[in-house]
């Protein structure tokens, strides 16, 4: 049995003040009288000598028909439905990311939503339906469709806050495709509960959603860790350069401390003052000499405590074994042995797979035994990568990703090509450089195996004689290297899984989580990899996975996530916009109040009662 | 004690009326009402045929003359009216203000005084019994003359109203004792448990002219007292609650004529006169205009 007041048990405590009205005994005056004959008859004639009798102008009978009308009225559950339309299904989408932990609103951001979401709950008639989904960087559908209260507030009271950013696409997916098949007069609402705290959500312009927003927050005093990276000094080998980035978010300047930590052991402590709104990038440097994990604090309090602290594994900098099979290209040789802590070796061709070094250059020739680890392709066609390559005489290039950390300070601006290889984008890949046909250069991962591919020989342009050459042989030597490439894997972001890779299989493993408690993981004999999901908070992991001994972190470094000024709209593509809503809870009942009415009209009849009669 | 009851200037009003009698009496003293018994008085009745022994002083001389033959002059006899006046002394009788019993003793005493004045006997019967005033009660059994109107309303002041009556009781026994049947006044306010049906039918059929009053006190025909009561019933010491507010006056008052009206319909349908009076009713009012126009007296 379910109660949808529970708190009008409360009105039971009114029983013993009708008790007491009943336990007043009723003081009679004795009077003597002549005959008691007369009031016999009268009695007789008034009670019981006729089945009805007519109605007279009794105050107690209005005061009994009013109190009746008002328990009907009561238990006809009235409403006002100016707060809430009609619907019969309702979507409610509860915002669990990072920024909702911001204590703005006491306790949280989140508790305040979860009170909100249970309101309308509790507003919901009988025959509405609902749905509770939770959204972070993952769409976890809490409750189906159903119209059980109970279940409903069970659902949301499992629902917990995460350091993750906000994806709220799939969950806005998945809730258009629930109310889709509604037809209009079921009036179907998706309800957010959120802080705005979103990313782009573009795709939805068109969609005309029937979202209601309920913006949860009101402050921004916030100051964030955005972004962390650490790479080898260029300028001393034995030390490691940490780049950091703290944002201020709020509408003050903000003063803080910045701590830097290596293995819990504080390196270097620095004072910083950050102007409202602008980002204050920091670099650190600092003395290795083992592998271990540098972390930044921010020491001043703020709202939001998830993005104050962010960690990344640093390990010791190996140099680069490359091996280049060439027929001959000094330039390119030059430009390898150009990029610093790289040991190159030169060969006509590739005999065994190439294991003994990071990774193997293919200078316009195909090997005899393909080489097992990552690969740097120069005009290379023979391969099986791509569906299909031709050849384009003169190619522009029109367009290249600057953003990729292989073209990172590398510009195509001013680089002529007399022939090239061009090829469609492969779905493992993306384009790097695009002539107006099709791709000259593609990068990506292919069974875990990371492949540039470059369709010009660079001896066929004037590439080689930019300074953009050495520039992009260094950045590739880096994200070539595994070692870089397990650097990058042992920093995820919050919400997103964790992969390992394992040489040999395992039979048991476990992850011991930054509160220092232990999830054992059930592990395949047969797997070749380990997924580890449930990185929801922020901080150091330790994997083991049989003899091997893995730490990675888990950070937030989402600058949209720690800006938690909560947003007055939201933005759907270019037009499209959802205002906040102002409403708190669904249909208003009326019902307790007019019972409450009903009780005081009941307590006014028996006093009149008993003044009357006195 | 006259002045307690009547006051000269109604006695005064009082002695130009004359009871009517519907019936001729039947009385065997001799009155001033005709009769139909034969006797002495100056009313010529009729003739009968002289039969030896007769006094030669009522033979008609003329008729001799004419016809030859002897016959005697017959003339009516008059008798007197018995008035019998049954008066309610039951404990209840004592309530109201001013006193139903007291009411109805000033009623007796008009009746009776007009009966006196008529040279007619005036029985009261008081009921129920009461042994501490047996010499009283023995002076009222049989009044006559005018000279007696003073003892008469003495003797009517020294009754009080106690102890229970049985209504229909005493008017039975009191109907069975009258010798001859004549004139009854029934004074009571008619609250008996037991009804009042039984002791007026018995009147009537004993050949009574019968009159009726019923005296209620003010208090029982609209109660002043509202409220949770509990009622003792002064005569048989019964008890009965009840919750009387104001809301409930006109339905109780609408009752009690309901019951009056009862009792006058029965009244009617046996020839009895039947008034109701209320203790608080002028005395003038009810003895020279209502009992006048009902004909009780003129």
């Amino acid at each position: 049995m379910n109660f949808l007041a529970p708190a009008a048990f409360f009105f039971a405590l009114t029983i013993p003040v009708v008790v007491v009205f009943y336990l007043l005994k009723r003081k009679r005056v004795v009077k003597l009288v002549s005959s008691t004959l007369l009031w016999q008859k009268f009695l007789a004639e008034t009670q019981a000598s006729a089945p009805f009798q007519k109605l007279r102008r009794n105050w107690l009978l209005l005061l009994q028909i009013l109190l009746l009308l008002l328990a009907v009225l009561a238990l006809s559950r009235p409403y006002f439905a100016t707060h809430a339309k009609s619907s019969q299904l309702r979507v409610l989408i509860l915002d669990a990311s990072a920024s909702m932990q911001s204590t703005d609103e006491s306790p949280s951001r989140f508790e305040v939503a979860r009170k909100q979401a249970l309101e309308w709950v509790d507003g919901l008639r009988d025959e509405d339906k609902m749905v509770i989904l939770q959204v972070a960087a993952n769409t976890e559908v809490k409750q189906s469709e159903t119209s059980e209260k109970s279940a409903l507030r069970r659902a949301i009271q499992s629902c917990a806050a995460v350091d993750s950013p906000t994806r709220l696409g799939p969950a806005l997916k998945m809730a258009e495709s629930l109310v889709r098949d509604r037809g209009k007069e079921s009036n179907p609402e998706i309800h957010l509960f959120s802080d705005g705290a979103v990313p782009d959500m573009s795709d939805f312009g068109n969609s005309a959603l029937p979202l209601i927003y309920h913006k949860i927050g009101h402050g921004a005093n916030n100051l964030g860790i955005t972004a962390l990276d650490v790479r080898a000094n260029p300028d001393d080998a034995t030390q490691r350069a940490i780049y950091t980035s703290v944002s201020n978010f709020s509408t003050n300047a903000l003063q803080t401390e910045l701590e830097l930590r290596f293995d819990g052991k504080l390196v270097e402590t620095r004072p910083l003052t950050i102007k409202p709104g602008e980002p204050s990038p920091q670099v650190f440097l600092a003395p290795q000499t083992r592998d271990g994990v540098f972390t930044v604090h921010s020491t001043t309090p703020d709202d939001l405590a998830a993005d104050n602290e962010a960690s990344i594994v640093s390990l010791l900098p190996h140099p680069v074994k490359v091996l280049l099979v060439t027929r001959g290209n000094r330039l390119l040789e030059r430009a390898f042995r150009s990029v610093r802590n790289l040991q190159l070796t030169v060969a006509a061709d590739s005999a065994d797979d190439g294991a003994a070094y990071d990774f193997v250059a293919l200078d316009d020739i195909a090997p005899t035994v393909w080489p097992k680890g990552n690969i740097l392709a120069i005009h290379v066609s023979n391969t099986n990568w791509f569906e299909k390559i031709s050849e384009v005489e003169a190619p522009t290039i029109v367009d290249w990703k600057a953003t990729h950390p292989v073209l990172r300070y590398v510009s195509f601006d001013n680089v002529h090509v007399v022939k090239s290889l061009v090829v469609k984008t492969p779905s493992w890949g993306i384009s790097l450089a695009e002539s107006q046909q099709a791709s000259l250069m593609v990068a990506g991962e292919l069974q875990r195996q990371r492949i540039i591919w470059i369709g010009f020989d660079p001896l066929e342009s004037d590439w080689p004689l930019r300074i953009a050459f050495p520039i992009f042989m260094e950045n590739a030597s880096d994200w070539l290297n595994p070692a870089n490439a397990k650097s990058s894997q042992l920093l995820v972001r919050a919400g997103d899984p964790f992969r390992l890779s394992l040489a040999q299989p395992v039979t048991s493993a476990q992850v011991t989580m930054p509160d220092n408690s232990i999830k054992k993981l059930a592990v395949d004999a047969n797997t070749k990899e380990i997924v580890f999901g449930e990185t929801f908070r922020q901080g150091t992991y330790r994997l083991r996975a049989g003899t091997n001994d893995t730490v990675f972190c888990v950070d937030l470094l989402d600058a949209a996530e720690s800006n938690i000024k909560p947003r007055e709209e939201l933005q759907f593509g270019k037009y499209a916009r959802v205002s906040a809503t102002t409403l708190h809870r669904a249909n208003m009942e009326l019902w307790r109040s007019i019972a409450a009415i009903a009780l005081a009209v009941l307590l006014f009849e028996w006093w009149y009662y008993h003044r009357r009669t006195v | 004690m006259a002045n307690a009851l009547l006051t000269p200037e109604l006695l005064r009003r009082l002695e130009q009326f004359q009871l009517l009698a519907r019936r001729r009496a039947k009385s065997s003293a001799r009155g001033e009402r005709r009769s139909k018994a034969r006797g002495q008085s100056v009313e010529f009745a009729d003739h009968r045929n002289y039969v030896p022994g007769d006094d030669f002083r009522y033979l008609d001389w003329n008729m001799y003359g004419r016809l030859e033959k002897l016959f005697l002059k017959l003339y009516e006899e008059e008798r007197e009216l018995p008035v019998r006046i049954f008066l309610d002394a039951s404990e209840s009788m004592g309530f109201g203000e001013p006193a139903k019993f007291h009411f109805a003793r000033q009623i007796a005493a008009a009746v009776g005084y007009v009966a006196l004045c008529g040279f007619d006997r005036v029985s009261v019967v008081p009921f129920p019994e009461n042994r501490d005033e047996m010499a009283v009660r023995g002076a009222l059994r049989a009044v006559r003359g005018r000279k007696s109107a003073l003892n008469y309303f003495q003797n009517l002041g020294y009754l009080t109203a106690k102890g229970t009556a049985n209504f229909n009781e005493s008017l039975r026994r009191g109907a069975l004792e009258a010798r001859q049947a004549g004139m009854a006044l029934v004074l009571s306010d008619f609250l008996d448990p037991n009804g009042y049906e039984a002791g007026l039918t018995a009147l009537v059929g004993r050949g009574f002219q019968v009159n009726a009053v019923q005296i209620l006190a003010p208090d029982e025909i609209a109660p002043g007292t509202f409220g949770d009561l509990r009622l003792v019933d002064a005569e048989t010491g019964g008890v009965q609650e009840v919750t009387f507010g104001k809301y409930r006056l006109a339905a109780y008052q609408q009752m009690v004529q309901n019951y009056c009206q009862r009792m006058k319909e029965f009244c009617q349908g046996r020839g009895i006169s039947f008034f109701m009076a209320p203790s608080n009713t002028s005395l003038e009012q009810l003895l020279l205009k209502q009992l006048r126009q009902a004909e009780v007296w003129g």
